[in-house]
């Protein structure tokens, strides 16, 4: 345990490792981080450079400074240090006993008590050492040290005591254990709270042990609080909160309840630095007042931080005693014990006697022990009960007169003052005096500080004779200075004299406020002679037990009564005890409430500087390991140094010189390694590409009729073999297409035989098409049914294959279509044709319609729009015509079978290859004469 | 330097590789024909005119005597075996001997990520192919101190087995020999040995009035310097070695420090009338044997010297 600090090591040995700190230092100061080796040829030439600046031959400060820490971290981890360690032991094999303080004053605190003592316990299991666990209440076990598990298993019974124990009854039981064991390790868990003989048992401890090895384990919780001398004074309900320590300013909360456990109120309490105790009010008027029967502090659970209330914090009785005259029965609400009933009902209980009797109502009070009485306008009071009423007060019962005609008429000695005889009238028809008003309160009096009214005017009094001691005595007077009420201090007890009425016959001051102020002032007076009032009653009270009704416990719960609970006296006032313990006790209606602190108790602080011991501090959390975060720190900053070697031999600067590459290299290496199967596509589409684009290439659509595809791909040979042969064109072989994946730009011509009934092409592949044919390609549709075409200018449409092509056209945006006109100009790209003749002769062949033929230019030979027919139709078959064997001799029979018919057909073929190739070239070749003639040639 | 087991393998495989490219380099070059300014009394335009009889040392033909001749010209050993008196002619030895000097030392097996070929590679190429070049076009190849100038066919054979079985030195600059006047020096080297030492070498080839081309072939990395951060420079023929604290820093200095040392290799080769070149490995070797090629087909020194990096 570091000091102030809960950390603890578990090797605090490896901390010497910090010694080599330095060394390190100066090793980390005396090598730098080792530089990239490059081989570099023109180094010769860098020796020429002066350095730009100094090489840092030794490492920044900062990166030693970083490694020092890190270096530090790791030692530290090593040692192995813990936050909140737990309390240690010595770790000997002697046996270890454990004091363990179980009195309420632990109780707030218990939980960390016991893991305390469990914590010690369990090192006491893992060290092998038996356990003797005394807990200091339990003043009369036997101690035996047993096996730690067995102690671990009692400690969990224990329970705090609603009470104080007293530690000093222990020390006998710690002696014979003591003595009996040779050696022994103490460990004494401590609240660090004196509640009386704190001094001895210490002594005592010290006595006893010698120079054992004694640990007091006291502080580090939160200080317990205790509630003392709850108090229904006049306008609020007060209650002392204590605490043992003068530490730091302090505050919390206290809660009032009622029988039945239902909150009353809140207070606050707050202690100031230095204060020992301090008071917390309950601002509530008295009527709940009166039904709170526990005050507690909020936050703490102990008995000592409860205060229960019985009736005898609720109200004090009053016994009032009126002259018994007629006019009392027959005007009730007129009696001056009317008045004083409501005058006093809200804060007091008001008896009225049994007995009509002054006498004997007065015997009565006294037998049930008052603290006040009220005799309004009573006479002498004689005989025994004088005797009796003077003993009361002289034992601090309050006694309180009021003047009346009887008073003023009798000798009487139990008032403050000297009465003269007779009475004062003010202000009647008789006098010339005026009614006095109230002038002043006397400052001794309890009436101090109360506002004067000035509604109260006295009309008749009784007078005292003047003496020097009047005006000590005088609590109010009136305006003339004569007294209104006067007091002596008779014993214990006051004497209080009203020198007017009960009633409204000779003032207003019963119907004043200020009657009830007083009054209540009067009875709060009564209040501190509670004590002696008990006392009176002395004799009596011990008679009267009363047995537990619910207690108390340790924790400040109520709990029904154990068995060892023992009834009480009425009047118990000695601490409580364990056959004692605070709570309720008696019948419900007449709850006796004992509670743990008496009024007059205060806490201290124990002093444990005789003790030759050593201290330690209770832990509030668990144990915590911090090898953890402090490596993963270490971790961090070797990171962290990591980068800054990294930034320092600039591999930042590296790094985004090489970005564009690596970026570009990532990029290939994912799409190779997440598109493997596209990548070969796309390398066959290479391959496809390359080889369409190095040569003109004739292409046709391969249909998927192994027939047709293989027809299509020899009529398309023969043609380029026959082109080669007449032309300047040499194609290379004819490739063939599947529409939907290869890439058509490549092709100046598609021949597309049409299969019948042939499924149409995905959209994707008609869109290609389409733009095909926006881009200028050509697509020569064969659709080889012109032998069953029907006869007639609509026939050609009517082929299945015409049919098959509508079909898939249907999506295409097919301009408007002619048959090739004699003047087309495909009728002359390369030979001078009439017709497109294929396999057969009677099929047409349709191109995009031109543009009709000009008039002006009607003698051109050939007409041409401003591009190639992107679509040309044919029904002829023209590959099938075409389609040679490698001897030369055709492979399909022609119908109707002219010899010049293949000519024909081939030659159609080389016409529409160059008319693709060329475009309207031609016409404008063909209009060279006109022109020619036009330049005057 | 001495040969160290790791760099002959190098070599060996780098010669190798070099075979094959420079052969292949040079079938894809034009047949050079050298500039036939120099060769004094003899310049005779057209064709390569060197296939012919002339004053040399080997052998060329016998024709018949013809009468006026000098006496001491018949091969009598040629005459005695028929009737008719011959002559022994020789060669014409008007031919160039072109000594190529591909620098194998050390620092030449030197390669940086910017580049794909070291520049022993590279220098070995270009040296291969051109001597294929000028072999074809009738002149005698030569590398100081390992094969004698030749006009082999198989030159680049012979230079390749030469080289894997040198067992000498790898000097960074050209062994001390004294060329013809006439010959032509070709210099590919990376230069970077101290300006003194380069001046001597080349003062000292040029001592008889030999005409040459100094070709400093460097690694982009030698010339851009793309270093940054903590770095040892090493020499890697064992000259030392220099850390630089931020490497980055010193990119411009050491961008003046070249150029200076260009300029002052340049001072000696314009005052020589040689010509000087700079040539980096990321650029094809064909565009410095072209370059070679057109300066020594046509003999533009001022030109050559202006086109600095071929």
């Amino acid at each position: 345990m570091i000091a102030g600090l809960p950390l603890a090591f578990a090797q605090p040995m490896v901390l010497l490792g910090l010694l080599s700190l330095p060394v390190l230092w100066w090793l980390l100061r005396l090598i730098p981080p080792r530089p990239r080796r490059v081989d570099f040829p023109p180094t010769r030439m860098l020796f020429d450079i002066a350095p730009k600046e100094e090489t840092p031959s030794r490492t920044p400060w900062w990166l030693t400074l970083l490694r020092l820490l890190l270096a530090a971290l790791v030692i530290f981890a090593a040692a192995g240090p813990q936050w909140n360690p737990s309390i240690a032991t010595a770790g000997s094999a002697t046996p270890l006993a454990l004091l363990i303080d179980d009195g309420w004053t632990a109780a707030s605190t218990w939980d960390a008590r016991l893991r305390a003592a469990e914590d010690i316990i369990v090192q006491a299991e893992n060290d092998n050492r038996g356990v003797a666990l005394i807990p200091l209440s339990e003043t009369t076990r036997d101690i035996s040290i047993a096996p730690a598990g067995t102690a671990r298993v009692r400690l969990r019974q224990l329970k705090p005591k609603p009470h104080a124990p007293q530690r000093a009854d222990a020390l006998p039981m710690i002696e014979r254990f003591a003595t009996a064991g040779t050696d022994l390790e103490t460990i004494w868990l401590s609240d660090g709270i004196d509640l009386g003989q704190g001094k001895e048992f210490v002594a005592g401890l010290s006595h006893i042990l010698g120079q054992r090895k004694l640990s007091v384990i006291e502080g580090g919780l939160s200080p317990a609080h205790a509630l003392a001398a709850a108090e229904n004074a006049a306008a609020v309900m007060t209650v002392k909160v204590l605490r043992a320590e003068t530490g730091s300013g302090e505050s919390g909360a206290l809660r009032a309840l009622d029988l039945k456990g239902l909150s009353l109120g809140e207070a606050r309490y707050t202690f100031k630095a230095g204060d020992l105790e301090t008071d917390a009010e309950f601002q509530m008027p008295v009527e709940i007042r009166n039904d709170i029967t526990r005050v507690e502090i909020a936050a703490q659970r102990s008995s000592g931080a409860v205060q229960l209330l019985d009736k005898r914090w609720r109200r004090r009785a009053i016994g009032v005693i009126a002259s018994t005259t007629g006019d009392t029965a027959q005007t009730p609400l007129l009696a001056s014990t009317y008045y004083l009933s409501r005058a006093l009902n809200p804060f007091a209980d008001v008896r009225q006697p049994e007995s009509a009797s002054a006498g004997e109502a007065i015997a009565q009070f006294v037998e049930q022990k008052l603290p006040m009485m009220i005799l309004a306008d009573v006479g002498n009071v004689t005989g025994e009960a004088r005797e009796k009423l003077t003993t009361w007060i002289d034992d601090g019962g309050v006694l309180v007169r009021f003047a009346g005609p009887r008073l003023a008429a009798s000798d009487d000695d139990l008032v403050p003052v000297r009465l003269r005889r007779g009475g004062r009238i003010l202000g009647g028809s008789l006098s010339w005096e005026q009614p006095q008003k109230l002038s002043a309160f006397s400052r001794e009096g309890p009436f101090n500080g109360m506002a004067v009214p000035t509604d109260v005017t006295v009309t008749r009094q009784v007078l005292a004779e003047p003496d020097a001691e009047l005006s000590e005595h005088t609590w109010a007077t009136l305006a003339d200075g004569t007294p209104l009420v006067t007091a002596a201090r008779r014993g214990k007890g006051v004497v209080v004299l009203f020198h007017v009425t009960a009633d409204t016959r000779w003032s207003d001051l019963p119907l004043s406020g200020a009657f009830v102020d007083m009054l209540k002032r009067i009875v709060s007076l009564s209040g501190n002679a509670a004590a002696a009032d008990n006392e009176v009653g002395d004799k009596q009270a011990t008679r009267d037990v009363v047995p537990p009704n619910r207690v108390l416990d340790g924790f400040g719960a109520f709990v029904p009564p154990p068995p060892t609970a023992r009834p009480i006296p009425v009047n118990f006032s000695d601490p409580p005890d364990a056959e004692h313990p605070p709570g309720f006790y008696g019948t419900p209606e007449a709850l006796v409430a004992i509670n743990t602190l008496r009024p007059a108790d205060r806490l201290a602080k124990l002093d444990f500087s005789p003790l030759n011991a050593r201290r330690d501090q209770y832990r509030i959390g668990e144990p915590q390991d911090l090898r953890g975060p402090i490596l993963l720190t270490a971790l961090g900053l070797l990171l962290l140094d990591a980068l800054l070697v990294f930034w320092l031999a600039g591999g930042i600067a590296r790094l985004t010189l090489r970005r564009k590459p690596a970026a570009a290299a990532i990029a290939i290496a994912l799409l190779a390694g997440t598109l493997g199967a596209p990548s070969r596509a796309y390398a066959q589409n290479d391959d496809f590409a390359k080889k369409a684009s190095t040569q003109t290439h004739l292409a046709y659509v391969i249909t998927g009729d192994a027939e047709v595809d293989r027809i299509s791909r020899i009529g398309l040979e023969s043609l380029t073999l026959f082109m080669a042969q007449r032309t300047s064109l040499e194609a290379g072989e004819p490739m063939g297409l599947e529409i939907g994946r290869d890439e058509l730009a490549f092709f100046p011509l598609i021949y597309w035989p049409i299969v019948p009934a042939a499924a149409k092409p995905t959209p994707q592949a008609m869109a290609r098409l389409d733009a095909y044919m926006k881009q200028g390609g050509t697509v020569l549709f064969d659709t080889r049914d012109a032998l069953e075409t029907l006869p007639g200018p609509d026939g050609g449409s009517s082929g299945p294959g015409a049919m098959t092509l509508r079909n898939i056209l249907s999506s295409l945006d097919i301009p408007e279509l002619e048959p090739v006109a004699s003047d087309h100009v495909l009728t002359k790209t390369f030979f001078l044709l009439r017709d497109f003749p294929g396999r057969y002769t009677t099929g047409k062949l349709w191109v995009e319609a031109l543009p009709a033929a000009d008039e002006d230019q009607g003698e051109r030979p050939a007409r041409a729009g401003d591009g190639v027919s992107s679509i040309i139709i044919t029904s002829n078959d023209f590959a099938g015509a075409w389609a040679l064997r490698p001897d030369g001799q055709p492979m399909l029979p022609l119908t109707p079978g002219d010899p010049r018919q293949r000519e024909f057909a081939f030659r159609a073929g080389v016409n529409i290859v160059m008319y693709t190739l060329t475009g309207n070239y031609k016409a404008d070749q063909v209009h060279v004469p006109q022109l020619l003639e036009r330049l005057g040639q | 330097m001495a040969l160290d087991p790791r760099l002959s393998e190098q070599e060996v495989a780098t010669v190798n590789r070099a075979t094959a490219h420079g052969r292949t380099l040079a079938s894809a070059m034009p047949r050079l024909i050298l500039e036939a300014r120099r060769i004094a009394a003899t310049v005779i335009h057209g064709l390569h005119g060197r296939r012919r009889a002339g004053s040399g040392e080997n052998f060329w033909q016998y024709r018949r005597f013809v009468s006026g001749e000098p006496a001491h010209r018949v091969d009598w050993r040629r005459s005695a075996r028929d009737d008719h008196l011959y002559v022994r002619e020789r060669e014409w030895e008007a031919a160039h001997t072109v000594w190529l000097w591909p620098d194998r030392s050390p620092s030449m097996n030197f390669v940086s990520h910017l580049a794909n070929d070291t520049k022993l590679e590279r220098v070995m190429v270009v040296a291969f192919a051109l001597a294929e070049i000028l072999v074809e076009g009738g002149e005698r190849v030569g590398i100081p101190g390992l094969i004698r100038p030749t006009a082999s066919r198989n030159i680049i054979d012979k230079i390749a087995q030469a080289v894997l079985h040198d067992a000498g030195m790898r000097t960074s600059l050209p062994p001390s020999f004294a060329p013809s006047p006439l010959a032509e020096v070709v210099m590919l080297s990376d230069l970077w040995s101290p300006i003194g030492d380069v001046r001597a070498s080349i003062a000292q080839l040029s001592a008889n009035g030999a005409h040459g081309h100094v070709v400093q072939t460097v690694d982009p990395a030698e010339e851009t310097f793309p270093y940054s951060g903590r770095i040892e420079f090493v020499e890697p023929e064992g000259a030392g070695t220099i850390t630089a604290g931020r490497a980055e820093t010193w990119r411009i200095d050491y961008g003046k420090r070249i150029e200076r040392h260009r300029a002052e290799i340049r001072a000696e080769t314009d005052r020589l009338g040689w010509s000087f070149a700079v040539h980096r490995t990321d650029r094809p070797a064909s565009e410095l044997l072209l370059a070679l090629h057109a300066r020594m087909g046509d003999g533009g020194a001022n030109r050559w010297s202006r086109a600095r990096s071929a």
